[in-house]
């Protein structure tokens, strides 16, 4: 079997343990982005740095028959601390095993002093944060010599030094630093709903040519605000969200991110499967 | 770098870390819904202790285990980029600190489930082949060194946890608890089988730790003999006997990565 090629189309599914022996036990993807099933697998970046054994051999042998995307979750793009330069060299080592078509991580920060809080926590959407962002992304291209995809995170706060919308912040950091998006509608949902802004205004106020892969997941709606918690299936309010992304955005990668109450992997396909329904029909049939 | 922004961030993180409330006089309205935050932190890396540690959960029961759990995670914050690695210190924590460190079957059970996880994901390396010791010249002997796998890894037990693990591991129901090893603490080594990437383990004798871990200093075969002749009291050529069977045995289980010998070339 010819390795895929390191480009990504279509509909895809975040590449957890449980699912290993049904992805590789599954037909393989026709290509191009017209499979039924699944057309690609993202994985999380630092499940797969410095690892070998099963973990992976498995990771290897889903890549022999899938393309890929590495999305990872300890960058700290915003940071106080220095970048981890043996971190950036352990992702550059990773994506030159699997050849990923992006390289992803999120807009946030995860620690000071050299401590790892292991969550995607907020950042003062300001000037100076941009600026402070924007040559962080500059350096870590430079290491990786590609450019890297930043998603939005869901957030349950924000700050009274705000002086920009995370949509005009977004797009103002594609200039600066020359990076790509990774658009996660669920998030967009869950901080539109927590902050009361306009989650139309949000997809119409990105370049949609920098948006590279979108996200969909499940939430939890607590009443007074909502949860990211990737352990449901995505919300109906979301898909119609995804619907209007299309519209807005044309083909564009997309997947399901499950990370909790993990189901079979059968029942991700059909959830899958929701997805190409929408693109198809918002974009009248053209392929992701 | 400097300004508002590291001052936002060194309140956040006091917050998650020490319940410090400053933070709150830099969110709009003072950050309702900041406890998700406060919540996260900790329930993710419970987590992540809970899934790496299924038997000493088994062993401890919820509260005792959650209980160990939030006290090594507020003195060992993750300095971690993988939560892979958050569990690194938690078996030394447990046996140096009360009420655990009067269990010691708990830190037992802690090294054993971790020294497992490390032959489990390692990173890969080739085994040296056992043909390569027959083709050593003789002068070369002496003057061996080992390079080992990144798999292998040893471990002090003082009660036998295996067979509790195990069946942990299966989902069964441990029949007994651990017991105490008669005439422990021993060594144990775990590693991961070079063909089916299964994760092997087995106590080993005084003499075989003793040398493994000279070996593992990068001490010379020579240095390991003497030293095995000095401590069980037998003449050189035992010795070498002794020290060439486990080096034949560690290389028969894929233990060994690399040989050397300084100013030589190997076949």
């Amino acid at each position: 079997m010819t390795r895929p090629g390191d480009q990504i189309s279509g509909f895809g599914l975040g590449l957890r343990p449980q699912h290993f022996s049904d992805v590789l036990a599954a037909p393989p993807p026709a290509g191009g982005g017209d499979g039924a099933g699944v057309d690609w697998f993202e994985v999380i970046s630092e499940n797969f740095m410095a690892v070998g054994g099963r973990p992976m051999a498995n990771l290897m042998a889903v890549r022999e028959r899938y393309p890929m995307a590495m999305h990872g979750v300890s960058l700290s793009i915003g940071g106080p601390d220095p970048l981890d330069r043996d971190y950036l060299l352990s992702l550059k080592d990773l994506a030159d095993r699997i050849e990923p078509a992006v390289i992803s991580d999120h807009l946030c920060w995860t620690g000071a002093h050299g401590i790892n809080l292991h969550d995607l926590l907020p950042l003062p959407l300001t000037e100076e944060t941009l600026d402070h962002v924007a040559a962080r992304v500059r350096e870590v291209q430079d290491v990786l010599g590609r450019r890297i995809a930043l998603e939005n995170a869901s957030t349950y706060v924000t700050f009274t030094a705000d002086s920009l919308t995370e949509w005009d912040f977004l797009t103002e950091l594609t200039r600066r630093a020359d990076c790509d998006l990774l658009l996660d509608v669920n998030n967009i949902y869950v901080s539109a709903f927590n902050h009361g802004f306009d989650a139309e205004a949000y997809l119409a106020g990105v370049p949609a040519e920098r948006v590279k892969q979108v996200h969909l997941a499940g939430h939890e709606n607590n009443g007074d605000h909502i949860v990211d918690t990737h352990n449901a299936p995505v919300a109906d309010a979301v898909w119609e969200l995804y619907r209007k992304a299309v519209r807005h955005l044309g083909p564009v990668p997309t997947m399901i991110e499950r990370d909790a109450d993990i189901p079979p992997f059968a029942e991700l396909v059909d959830e899958l499967a929701m997805a190409r329904r929408l693109a198809a029909e918002a974009t009248g049939g053209a392929a992701a | 770098m400097t300004g508002a922004l590291t001052t936002v961030q060194e309140l956040f993180q006091s917050r998650l870390l020490a319940g410090d409330e400053t933070i709150r006089v830099h969110l709009t309205a003072g950050g309702p819904h900041l406890d998700v935050y406060d919540h996260a932190y900790l329930a993710r890396l419970r987590e992540v202790m809970g899934e790496d540690f299924p038997a000493l959960h088994t062993l401890l029961g919820d509260e005792e285990f959650d209980a160990a759990v939030t006290g090594y995670l507020a003195q060992h914050p993750s300095s971690e980029r993988s939560v892979r690695w958050l569990g690194r210190a938690f078996a030394d924590w447990l046996r140096g600190t009360s009420p655990w460190a009067d269990l010691p079957v708990a830190g037992d059970m802690a090294a054993f489930e971790w020294g497992l996880g490390l032959a489990f994901d390692a990173p890969d390396a080739d085994a040296i082949i056992p043909d390569v010791l027959a083709a050593t010249s003789p002068e070369a002997w002496p003057l061996l060194v080992f390079d080992f796998h990144p798999a292998l890894n040893t471990f002090v037990l003082t009660h036998d946890v295996a067979d509790f693990q195990q069946a942990v591991t299966r989902e069964d129901d441990p029949d007994r608890a651990p017991e105490a090893i008669l005439n422990g603490p021993e060594t144990w080594a775990a590693w991961r089988d070079a063909d089916s990437l299964r994760v092997q383990f087995r106590p080993l004798s005084e003499d075989e730790a003793s040398g493994l871990r000279l070996a593992r200093e990068a001490k010379t075969f020579e240095e390991i003999c003497e030293a095995l002749a000095g401590r069980d009291g037998l003449d050189q050529g035992d010795a070498a006997m002794r020290a060439a069977g486990m080096l034949q045995g560690w290389i028969l289980a894929g233990w060994v990565a690399g040989i050397s010998a300084e100013g030589m070339t190997l076949a």
